[in-house]
């Protein structure tokens, strides 16, 4: 860019040009900052998939957790939604919708000091363990 | 108090939108008509999505738009609608000019 401004940031230079039809549009253009990732409608896709999906436990158990950590007023769903969009296009497109919630539920944890990275990764642990010893116990 | 009223013809402003939105990028700039109005004010998801549940409450709108009017080839039938729920923020009068 010819034009561009020393005292600004290249990316909030980026955002203040916002409708300037010249910038190219590459990873780090206006388009791409300006586009909020679950804003999906009109973008090319892939067919979609129609068939019935039926929610498998650990999807209805993340549905609950969330609406409880807004019952109890930890967060609102529109902070959730913020949340996913935070991921980026990447981890957003490629992780399935209820694994977008409770990644999400787990860093707003971990953001406001409700739980620490150490006691999750030894929950996970915890409850691996748990898994793999029932597993064992049918398998004869 | 509200802005406007069903009926009201309204144009969604095309504003630069950072990390967060509701408002779908389809509609703005676009024009349609308020059919519904949501009861009571809402805190706007501008400021909701950031965890300020005491942030500004607004009044929000059920608004119509013809398919045709959102998508320059769309070939479904003339009569396609689609409704959007919008807060008044993201409002101004129908631009009836730009139709």
């Amino acid at each position: 860019m010819a034009d561009e401004d020393p005292r600004i940031s290249p990316v909030f230079d980026l955002v203040l040009r916002a409708g300037a039809s010249e910038t190219p549009k590459s990873l780090a253009s206006n388009e791409v900052l300006l586009h909020v990732v679950h804003d999906v409608g009109g973008q090319p896709d892939v067919p979609l998939d129609l068939t019935e999906h039926k929610e498998a436990p650990w999807e209805t158990r993340t549905h609950a957790t969330c609406e409880c950590l807004c019952w109890r007023g930890h967060w609102s769903s529109e902070e959730r939604r913020r949340g996913e969009n935070d991921m980026g296009q990447t981890l957003y497109a490629g992780i399935p919708y209820y694994g977008r919630w409770i990644l999400v539920a787990a860093k707003h944890l971990l953001d406001t000091g409700r739980i620490t990275p150490d006691e999750l990764s030894a929950k996970i642990e915890e409850v691996r363990a748990r898994y793999a010893a029932q597993a064992t116990e049918v398998t004869p | 108090m509200r802005r406007f009223k069903v009926g009201d013809r309204v144009t969604v402003l095309d504003k630069p939108t950072l990390f967060h939105t509701r408002t779908q990028s389809y509609c703005r700039g676009r024009t349609g008509v308020i059919v519904a109005l949501r009861p009571d004010d809402w805190v706007i998801p501008e400021d909701e999505a950031w965890g300020r549940v005491d942030g500004r409450r607004l009044p929000c709108y059920m608004i119509r738009f013809q398919q045709g009017d959102l998508w320059p080839d769309y070939r479904g039938p003339a009569t396609d609608t689609v409704e959007l729920e919008i807060f008044e923020n993201w409002l101004e009068p129908a631009k009836e000019a730009a139709q």
